[in-house]
């Protein structure tokens, strides 16, 4: 799943972070018993582990040899007793361990979502929905993984390897100085291989997510293919990319097979040391039979915490980077702030002025240039005009989801930055051409826009909204499930969706951009009679191509470049006879030949 | 460097079985010897180990403490860097011949599937859903990879090692070896049932975490939908419950493991501990002697700790036998003969096409071309005129063979149409539709990607030039290897059409399909495209696909199409002359003009 948000990252950080390492063990903080608790059991885990061994020395040393059952006895039922205490410990460091990551992978994305939520539109503009998406669960993960396994993995490792260096210590201390000396060559073998091995795991899952981008074409683009006649050619160059991820999937795999190996050689080596310095030692009994077998047994298995410990300082790596992103999220500014004294209005109704407006979204393109506009309480206002002519621009403003780089909008007078951003959204009814649902049903989707609305209400809105007859008609009804971002419902009955969903919202201010493109014709003269009772009386602005829409607007903006280049009613712009014409007559041809669905209707009566 | 794959020539569709360890076997076809190789490298390791700790049984008898001198004890040192070499060399070329099979079987099964998946019948992808797809040909692949790469081979380690261990320590002491493995079906058992348990619960975990995504996503995509009606905190809200439930199901999973490693444990940790004092009894009485008990107790160590993992092995190579499942029901799906048929002219077709009483059904349903018979000459223009659903497209679907006309005789320079190979047939049409597909490669890679051949940039730029698209393109900062998708430009629909129609000329077939291209695009690229698109038509027998008169008025043939009939044909002309539908439409759209002024007129006065 997360493999579809990989973006090209920036390079990690390949530098230890200190600073960035204390902010994520910091988000263990609220949760410390836990840390603690684990990390006393994993010590108390690790250090059992080197005790066994020590008692197995010493049921050879003072039970076998000496032949004293007695003794053997007491050191079983000790080691029993320790099993025990061993599993008890085991439990609590997977048990706290494994919910402290949990917790602290909730803590960090819950922190981030609601951070997300005060964030503003050039954030969102500026960002792709798969960096926010990785950061919420792949970086997440990691950070939690660090904060619980991987630190364990660094204290056991740490335990393991100073208690069996103190065991060795007490049995002979000059060959356990043989063995230490091993280590820091066993580590610095480790760390290069598990770097190495990480880079090329890398590199795979990079290939895999080319691949499952390649497929998606070969079958999205399927019929493209076969009329072009390219199957030979597409097979042979995804034959190209399919030998790039099997040679690194290879490489990536015979690497890891080689590490294990390449650390047990090396502990072999220090083996040899101990039989002969150890033999010789034996010679005149400063060594003993169990303590050869201690020092073989403590060698052997020395590997694992090495193996742990390169692991997590390779992973941790990714961690940190990882880390990085996410208080750089974390940590963005709103481009939008209430200020201090904002004022939660009850209303949003009165006059509305465009003053002097400047507005870009990239600082040498400008969109509105010295806009100036005022509107009338209750008026309707239609903007109409090319794509990119600055329409969606100029109800973003109103919106606040920006605001004016120079000029002032007033709302009633009043500079609208002196209101919450709230004040004046939770009054504002938006319907869009390109609607989105969220999943659940009809009837929660309607509901959103007022949630304490009840199911006579929702169903009430869905009228007006001329969406009731397509609801009625689902299997259903209004309990129907919409899909994840409504895919299981055409455009046209999502948008009559979230026009029923404004229109419960019963805002101050009305919005439609494009609102009901994609509604059949007929549909379209059932919502007209709804939205006549819903303009009435609100401020509203309409984008729109289609002319019923259009002409009953009080005011017509002819929007061009940034500037208003005609304004006036319907009647006064039709006579001048200038882009407000020009555009009406070909919509109305357009528009025409829809309507009366010319083949419908022709060829049926044949 | 990766070894360069001889590719053992196999047709996958024999590695379809019902029994799918036979199946899987037979995937392994070229690679059996080397999967057999890492095998035995995996036993001559295991034995090596063990030969490790004989070697300390016989320096710990015969050596430690005869008085030898530092030669021998430095043979025996030797002995134990040589062994640890050995078994290295083995498990790492184990390793390496694993990897080499895992990743060669996976490499033959993707080509395959991505081959076989566009040589798939159009029927095929019509009712297949392109995630459903996606997914076997990506996860499942992958499952099956690792089926061989990690699960079968530590399956194999797991067995090799109990059985050559288990056997040394028989051959030391056969009643100490039975004791030493009394636990293990337990252990086994309770393996098995917990990993059971626990892949639900992952499984639930995994199910949560989607739905997590879900809400962020929405959230995201639609944030200027819970900007406008201010539900941040709703939204938080919904965002708590399902981080909370991902939690919470992270808890019991965390739970599973938390009870099931200790007791796994104990009972290994048990079982070790009574061999250790059975042994250390029988090496008092001298049953067994000092060093054979180091022995023991060294071996005894990989035929019970390795057991506790075999439940998570089982459980997972039963997800595998899953995908391979679910692989092969793409692989035993029937592809279109692309080369069969008899017909496959050196050169062009002239483009005559003649329909004689076509009828045409999908996939055995309801018919929906009746009785069609027309003709078009060479270089013609037919243009077909209907509402939708009434079969224009199907008709026009049936020239390429992409899907295979039911009743009746369609030919194609005299010749029946079903005797020319696809190929060939599909070379000598170019099809343009309303909102063409393009692929997310650079513009210059779009135009070419219909010709087989190297295309010199003078080529490119002539055929862009005549879609009227060459100005746009080089209009791009990145010009023709400008990247079109995703990651590159969104190109608007009619420059989209005009890139289709660009390739479409470099093409240069003989036969012509217009589907809806001349509707509907953005109004000031219209020009530019009719344009291009008469440019295009020149010479080429042109089936056109519209709903406007003005589009079709000039064809040779038109053909107005009701229920999967033609209602009228002939051309404007002899249509205008007639009563009928098409004087019906040509009327009302002569009316809107008048509608329109009186309107105008009315708003004037």
């Amino acid at each position: 799943m997360t493999d579809n948000y990989e973006f090209e990252e920036e390079e990690f950080t390949t530098q230890f972070n200190g600073r960035i390492l204390m902010r994520i063990l910091a988000q263990a903080k609220p949760h410390w018993p836990m840390v603690v608790g684990f990390l006393i059991a994993i010590a108390l885990v690790s250090g059992l582990d080197s005790y066994f061994t020590y008692l197995s020395k010493r049921i050879i040393d003072e039970g076998i040899i000496p032949g004293d059952r007695e003794v053997l006895l007491k050191i079983a039922l000790q080691y029993g007793a320790l099993i025990v205490v061993q599993a008890l410990a085991v439990f609590g460091f997977i048990y706290w361990a494994g919910i402290l990551g949990e917790r602290v992978q909730y803590d960090v994305r819950k922190k981030q979502f609601d951070h997300l939520q005060t964030l503003s539109f050039p954030y969102f503009d500026r960002t792709p929905v798969g960096w926010i998406m990785s950061r919420l669960t792949s970086d997440t993960e990691r950070i939690g993984w660090l904060v619980s396994w991987g630190l364990l993995d660094v204290v056991w490792g740490v335990a393991n390897i100073i208690t069996a260096l103190y065991f060795m210590m007490i049995i002979n201390w000059r060959l356990m100085l043989i063995v230490a000396a091993t280590i820091p060559l066993l580590l610095a073998v480790a760390i290069l291989f598990k770097k190495r091995i990480l880079v090329e795991f890398r590199l795979v899952r990079k290939f895999n997510s080319k691949i499952t981008g390649v497929f998606n074409e070969n079958i999205t683009g399927v019929r493209v293919s076969k009329a072009l006649g390219r199957e030979r050619e597409n097979l042979k160059e995804f034959e190209r990319l399919s030998f790039d991820r099997y040679a690194s999937g290879y490489r990536a795999a015979w690497l890891s097979a080689l590490f294990l190996p390449a650390v047990q050689l090396i502990a072999a080596l220090a083996v040899g040391a101990v039989v002969i310095v150890g033999g010789l030692q034996a010679e005149y009994g400063a060594m003993t039979v169990g303590g050869i077998q201690a020092f073989i047994s403590y060698i052997t298995f020395m590997m694992w915490p090495i193996q742990d410990l390169a692991r997590v300082y390779a992973e941790s790596q990714h961690a940190i980077a990882s880390a990085e992103r996410v208080f750089s999220l974390i940590d963005a500014v709103p481009e939008i702030q209430d200020a201090p004294d904002a004022i939660e209005a009850e209303s949003m109704r009165g006059d509305i002025e465009f003053d002097h407006v400047d507005f870009y979204y990239e600082e040498d393109k400008p969109v509105l240039q010295d806009f100036s506009l005022k509107i009338k309480q209750g008026q309707t206002i239609a903007l109409v005009g090319p794509t990119g002519g600055g329409k969606s621009t100029i109800v973003n403003l109103l919106c606040r989801f920006y605001e004016p780089k120079r000029g002032v909008i007033r709302i009633d007078g009043r500079d609208y930055t002196a209101y919450s951003q709230h004040a004046i959204q939770s009054k504002l009814g938006i319907v869009l051409q390109t609607p989105h649902l969220f999943s659940g049903t009809i009837r929660d989707n309607i509901r959103y826009g007022k949630l304490s609305a009840s199911d006579e209400a929702v169903e009430k809105a869905a009228k007006l909204a001329g969406a009731h007859d397509f609801i009625s008609a689902l299997d259903n009804g209004y309990e129907e499930e919409v899909g994840e971002g409504g895919v299981l419902l055409s455009v046209g009955q999502k948008q009559l969706v979230s026009l029923a969903r404004a229109v419960l919202a019963d805002p101050d201010i009305f919005i439609m951009d494009e609102a009901t493109s994609s509604v059949d014709t007929l549909t379209e003269s059932l919502i007209q009679q709804g939205m006549e009772q819903m303009l009435e009386g609100r401020t509203s602005f309409v984008i729109a191509h289609r002319l019923s829409t259009i002409k009953r607007a009080d005011l017509i903006l002819v929007i061009e470049n940034g500037r208003i280049t005609e304004q006036g009613s319907h009647t006064e712009l039709i006579r001048q006879r200038g882009h407000y014409y020009n555009l009406y007559t070909r919509q109305f041809r357009y528009e025409y030949e829809q309507q009366f669905g010319l083949f419908e209707r022709a060829a049926v009566t044949a | 460097m990766a070894p360069v794959i001889k590719k053992p020539d196999y047709n996958l569709i024999n590695a379809v079985s019902d029994n799918r360890l036979l199946g899987l076997w037979r995937m392994m076809t070229g690679y059996r010897y080397i999967y057999l190789a890492a095998t035995i490298g995996l036993g001559i390791a295991a034995l090596s180990k063990t030969a490790t700790y004989l070697l300390l049984r016989y320096f710990i008898d015969d050596i430690l403490g005869k008085g030898y001198g530092w030669q021998t004890l430095a043979l025996i040192g030797l002995g134990f860097v040589g062994l640890a070499l050995f078994e290295g060399t083995f498990t790492f070329l184990s390793g390496r011949l694993a990897a080499q099979t895992a990743e060669g079987v996976a490499l033959r099964l993707r080509n395959y599937l991505y081959d076989h998946i566009q040589r798939l019948t159009f029927t095929y992808h019509d009712r297949t859903k392109t995630g459903e797809l996606l997914q076997r040909s990506t996860s499942d692949v992958e499952a099956v990879r690792r089926f061989y790469a990690d699960q079968a081979i530590a399956l194999g380690r797991i067995v090799l090692l109990f059985v050559v261990n288990f056997l040394a320590i028989w051959t030391l002491q056969r009643q100490l070896a039975v004791l030493s493995v009394a636990v293990v079906p337990v252990l086994v058992l309770v393996s098995v049932f917990f990993f059971g348990r626990v892949s639900k619960r992952y499984e639930a975990y995994q199910e949560q975490d989607a739905e997590l995504q879900t809400t962020l996503q929405e959230n995201l995509s639609g944030v200027r939908v819970v900007k406008a009606f201010a539900r941040q905190d709703y939204e938080i809200g919904k965002f708590e419950q399902e981080n909370w439930e991902k939690y919470q199901r992270g808890r019991r999973l965390i739970l599973m493991h938390s009870l099931y490693w200790p007791s796994s444990d104990i009972l290994a940790g048990f079982q070790m501990l009574v061999g250790f004092v059975i042994g250390a009894i029988m090496a008092i009485n001298g049953t067994i002697t000092v060093g054979t008990y180091l022995a023991y107790a060294g071996m005894v160590i990989w035929i019970i700790w390795p057991m506790r993992n075999l439940g998570r092995i089982i459980v997972q190579m039963s997800a595998g036998l899953v995908s391979y499942d679910r692989v092969c029901e793409i692989i035993t799906e029937e592809e279109e003969p692309l080369t069969e048929g008899s017909i496959k002219p050196a050169g062009h077709v002239r483009g005559e096409i003649v329909f004689d009483n076509v009828s045409f059904a999908y996939n055995g349903g309801e018919t929906v071309l009746n009785d069609i018979s027309f003709r078009c000459n060479p270089g013609e223009r037919v243009a077909l005129l209907g509402s939708t659903g009434s079969g224009k497209t199907s008709l026009v679907n049936l020239l390429p063979r992409f899907y295979e006309y039911t009743g009746g005789s369609i030919t194609l320079d005299g010749k029946e149409l079903k005797d020319y190979q696809r190929r060939y047939l599909r070379s000598q049409i170019g099809i343009v539709e309303q909102e063409p597909f393009l692929f997310s490669r650079s513009i210059r890679e779009n135009i070419t990607y219909g010709v087989l051949r190297d295309v010199s940039d003078e080529e490119v730029y002539a055929a862009a030039r005549a879609a009227a698209i060459h100005d746009v393109i080089l209009s791009f900062p990145d010009g023709y290897n400008t990247q079109v998708g995703e990651r590159g430009v969104t190109l608007s629909g009619g420059q989209k059409q005009r890139v289709a129609i660009a390739r479409t000329l470099l093409r240069d077939p003989r036969i012509l399909i217009l589907d809806d291209a001349t509707s509907s695009v953005d109004t000031e690229t219209e020009g530019a495209i009719r344009q291009a698109l008469t440019h295009l038509m020149q010479g080429r027998s042109t089936f056109i696909i519209a709903h406007r008169i003005q589009t079709v008025m000039y064809a040779e043939l038109i053909l107005v199409m009701d229920h999967g009939r033609i209602i009228q044909s002939g051309t404007h002309d002899e249509l205008m002359a007639q009563p009928g539908a098409y004087r019906r439409i040509y009327e009302m759209q002569a009316r809107v003009e008048d509608e329109l002024q009186s309107e105008l007129q009315a708003t004037a006065d």
